[in-house]
């Protein structure tokens, strides 16, 4: 009996927890659809967008420095 | 979860900020130092000098390329993050208490102290996001917290409100184009001081701790309060971490409301909390005095706490902490697994 008990206050608990993951889910579901759209509406750009742009630029200054060096180099041969 | 313990500060840290790509953690503390470290192995990079006065908060432009950071010495100052160089001093009648970058780092919020014959502010400024740019004198923007100071403020998605957590445990949404407020809700305790606001990946909602010893995570757009995480102690930061959903809050109370043992022993802990179901689920001992900030790294791999104590812990994630989950996160787990081979079998 006791382990019955035991068992079916488990499984309130384990009930609740799902009811809460399955509120939380869905109101980032809402929420990110919601903020994509008005992303869009206002023509922002992604923030992931700015870093992956910023990242571009230091990769192609870096090349042209590493192809500035070489150029020297061999006008010293 | 060893520590690496960064000793480089000479008083209480005040804010704790990591990059965004995860690499850098910044810090600032009492002692006018700002100091920049790698996150992986803690070894210093170097440090920014120039304030006159203890520095109570930092931020980071999205692109790692500027650094902003608010002081006692009533300045905020914007340094150029590669070369240490000060790019501009902005002076306020105050002390500067929080700075805070947008999303997209085109502006900058600060909030000033209230004193005799000043209240408290929240001043926007417009950034160009360039290290050659002159950058603008005058403010974008002046509110005037007429109720009760701000402590803490920032920028919510798309830059659309300016969220405040004051004084008096209210929390303030105000439209960011024009100033005007929105809403003002008492969302802490009646007088217990919000210490501190930290916002999600994506700026929706964030997570306000207070001296009521309680931290609430609140969404952005109506300040709907969604979970409520209760401490025993007074807090003083509060943080989300990604990747898994847990929020992690520091705190404390001050050295001389303690025993001396406890404190000698290095007892004041990080506690984590699970975000969704709002139970505590572990605590993180070590700092000597109270925690003054805690940062999660925003890649997931592990979080940064700064103490009263003058030390910074960064700690690495292990297996257990990924590995860590309730039935029903691993049962929910298991059924997007699931979903995705069907799908997977269905497009083959």
């Amino acid at each position: 009996e006791d382990a019955e008990r035991i068992s079916s206050a488990d499984v309130a608990v384990v009930e609740a927890r799902r009811r809460l993951l399955n509120e939380w889910y869905a109101w980032r579901e809402s929420i990110e659809e919601e903020v994509d759209e008005e992303r869009a509406a206002l023509g922002l750009p992604d923030p992931e967008e700015l870093l992956r742009k910023k990242a571009e630029e230091i990769e192609k200054a870096r090349a042209a420095a590493a192809d500035a060096e070489k150029a020297e180099e061999e006008i010293v041969e | 979860m060893r520590p690496i313990l960064l000793a480089g500060h000479e008083r209480a840290l005040t804010q704790i900020r990591y990059n965004r790509d995860g690499d850098l953690i910044f810090s600032v503390s009492k002692d006018q130092v700002i100091c920049v470290w790698f996150s992986h192995n803690g070894e210093r990079l170097g440090t920014y000098r120039g304030h006159q006065g203890a520095i109570w908060t930092i931020d980071i432009d999205p692109t790692s390329t500027l650094l902003a950071s608010g002081s006692a010495d009533n300045t905020i100052r914007l340094w150029e993050i590669k070369t240490g160089k000060l790019l501009k001093t902005w002076d306020f009648p105050t002390a500067v208490k929080r700075v805070e970058f947008s999303e997209d780092g085109t502006k900058l919020l600060g909030v000033t102290e209230k004193r005799m014959g000043h209240l408290g502010t929240i001043v926007v400024l417009d950034i160009k996001p360039d290290v050659d740019a002159e950058q603008a004198d005058e403010k974008a923007l002046t509110i005037v917290c007429q109720e009760s100071k701000a402590t803490v403020a920032g920028w919510s998605y798309l830059s659309k409100y300016i969220i405040a957590g004051h004084e008096d445990g209210s929390v303030s949404q105000y439209d960011a184009k024009t100033g005007d407020l929105i809403y003002n809700l008492p969302i802490h305790e009646l007088n217990q001081p919000i210490t501190d606001l930290q916002w999600s990946h994506d700026r929706t909602y964030f997570i306000t701790a207070s001296k009521d010893k309680t931290a609430k995570l609140i969404t952005a757009k109506d300040l709907e309060v969604l979970k409520t995480y209760t401490a025993d102690t007074p807090l003083n930061s509060a943080t989300i971490t990604p990747k898994k959903d847990f929020v992690i809050l520091g705190g404390g109370q001050a050295a001389m409301d303690v025993t001396t043992t406890a404190a000698r022993q290095g007892k004041f802990e990080a506690r984590f909390y699970h975000k969704i179901f709002e139970d505590e689920i572990g605590r993180v001992r070590g700092h000597f005095g109270p925690l003054n900030t805690v940062a999660a790294d925003p890649t997931g791999k592990g979080y940064a706490s700064g103490g009263e104590d003058g030390y910074v812990r960064v700690h690495h994630f292990d297996k257990g902490y990924y590995d860590f989950m309730y039935e029903v996160e691993r049962e929910r787990a298991n059924k997007l697994a699931q979903a995705q081979a069907q799908a997977g079998t269905a497009t083959a």
